[in-house]
């Protein structure tokens, strides 16, 4: 078995890389850890610590570091909080990796800010923070969701289940042997890695992105993130996002790019008929932006928030 | 002894080491290995016993994340270690039998799926008017003496579609359902319209005993197995 390298590691290699700077981002102010179900979730904040709360939920394999330009914005009217998620940047690795179990991780979270929020979510983390809204409306003031609203069929839904469920088997068996991610010769790499996956993003910005989503030791660079996350399988399908919307409280704003992207966004026909559901609904479209909007238009994306924020 | 899933380890207890086909047992939600007591001596082969993670003495998952596909892992995990072998689960267990058995059908020449805690799951389609657990969040984590992690309930809101559990029935190669009169939920239901199923009834003996036939069977490609009538 290898090594298994975890965020607690102090890094032996790569200090010679200084980190790189990205117009916009403003460091976080702050950090503080919440414990959810066992698990330390790692919290990085902007703001007056006594203004009104903005809690910020990321993707699948992104970290808290991705709204280092977009929190700053909204940080000079609110206290944000941008959430790492298990598994992922310098929270720690679980046990197991479950909608349930991140969906409460975000209510851990809510539950330690002890007042009502402004709840703000992108891709896998919108679709999240939208059920944290319906877990505990109390604490769920009004809910951002960017371009977070699920799949459009079920993925690898042609397969048959068996299937699905043997390759899910199958990766398990032989996941011992894979503790952690294979490295990487150089932050390059890594960069080059990512933007094979989101071509829309810039190399400069993956460069920031990845120096904080990764770790370096004697070998080379590793992702921070839980490689265990990588298979999953289950009953979940689709159709069910759409009457989950019926019964959210808090009012939404659905924010989509107008730009094709590898991710998203759904066909307007998919994503009409599932916001159709939601009780208190506005839309917006930022142009000029693919699947990572607040990213790729920060400041509009910004301003479209704030002003729905306190309209 | 100790197999490895993942990052923890789980406790596979041999009960019996004889010749002829393994069986595994599967025990119920909240339950352990140590349930099936000497009931399952009529085996004829060699049996083992699985403690589910969080459950007995497997370890717990940090952080909570149970769910029936993951036991589905755990299961495979000792099918891996023990080969071929008939499967039977209570509750929770029988959920798990049948979708290992639809999984590995090659494996796993027949499955026994008998009612216990978590048989249920949360029902065939999600109620979303249904509060999520957040009373799990915050709770001090028990003793070590306790027989279970208490985030294991997760597996109790698992919604187990009809179609889910039809399409596993389909692959599987046997299944004996064992009932008592007593309400099934709808995967159940689904299953037993599986070609290959079979409603059994009678004691624990009975059934194994009717698990053994038609694993064997399997071997020698008899006759489709009769529906029994109650």
């Amino acid at each position: 078995m290898g090594t298994i390298l975890r965020y607690d590691q102090e890094p032996a290699y790569g200090r010679d890389v200084t980190e790189p700077t990205f117009p916009g981002v403003v460091p976080p102010e702050r950090t503080a850890s919440v414990d959810s179900l066992g698990v330390r979730l790692n919290l990085l904040e902007w703001g007056d610590p006594n203004a009104v709360p903005v809690v910020l939920t990321h993707g699948m394999w992104d970290h808290a570091r991705s709204f280092a330009v977009f929190a700053p914005l909204l940080a000079r009217r609110y206290r944000v909080i941008a959430v790492d998620a298990r598994g992922h940047g310098d929270s720690e690795w679980a046990g197991a990796y479950t909608w349930l179990v991140d969906v409460l991780d975000i209510v851990a979270v809510l539950r330690w800010l002890a007042r009502p929020c402004f709840l703000i979510g992108h891709s896998k983390g919108g679709g999240q923070a939208t059920d944290a809204a319906r877990a505990v409306p109390e604490l769920v003031t009004k809910l951002v969701n960017i371009d977070g609203f699920g799949p459009p069929s079920q993925p690898d839904g042609d397969k048959p289940l068996p299937q699905r469920c043997l390759e899910f088997l199958d990766v398990r068996r032989r996941a011992a042997e894979r503790q952690s991610w294979r490295p990487y010769k150089s932050l390059d790499e890594l960069v080059e890695r990512r933007r094979a996956q989101n071509p829309r993003l810039s190399r400069e910005w993956l460069r920031y992105f990845s120096f904080h989503g990764a770790h370096a030791d004697a070998t080379g660079w590793r992702w921070k993130s839980d490689p265990f996350m990588a298979h999953g399988f289950g009953p979940w399908q689709p159709d069910w996002i759409a009457p989950s919307y019926a019964t959210l409280r808090a009012p939404m704003l659905a924010i989509t790019g107008s730009e094709a992207d590898t991710w998203g966004p759904l066909p307007e026909h998919i994503l009409a008929a599932r916001l159709a559901h939601v009780p208190q609904l506005e839309r917006r479209t930022i142009q000029g932006a693919g699947h990572f909007v607040h990213i790729e238009q920060p400041a509009e994306t910004a301003t479209v928030v704030l002003d729905w924020l306190e309209a | 002894m100790r197999l490895r899933h993942g990052r923890i380890e789980l406790e596979l207890h041999q009960r019996a080491r004889r010749d002829g086909l393994p069986l595994l047992l599967l025990h119920a939600l909240y339950g352990s290995s140590a349930d099936w007591g000497e009931a399952v001596a009529v085996w004829p082969g060699s049996i083992y016993a699985l403690d589910f993670c969080g459950h007995g003495h497997s370890d717990w998952l940090t952080g909570g994340g149970y769910c029936p596909e993951l036991l589905v892992g755990d299961a495979d995990a000792a099918l891996a270690h023990i080969g071929r072998a008939a499967v039977a689960g209570a509750g929770l267990g029988a959920y798990v039998a049948l979708l290992l058995a639809g999984t590995r059908p090659a494996d796993v020449p027949a499955a026994l799926l008998l009612p216990g805690a978590g048989l249920d799951g949360s029902g065939a389609t999600p109620d979303f008017s249904r509060r999520f657990p957040t009373h799990l969040i915050g709770v001090e984590p028990p003793a070590s003496a306790a027989r279970h992690d208490p985030l294991v309930c997760a597996n109790e809101m698992s919604v187990r579609p009809i179609a889910y559990a039809q399409a596993f029935a389909e692959t599987a190669r046997r299944l004996l359902l064992f009932e008592d009169g007593a309400p099934r939920p709808p995967w159940w239901d689904a299953a037993r319209q599986s070609p290959v199923a079979e409603v059994f009834s009678g004691d624990l003996d009975a059934a194994l005993r009717r698990l053994a036939l038609a694993s064997r069977s399997d071997e020698c490609a008899p006759p489709p197995l009769r529906r029994m009538e109650r």
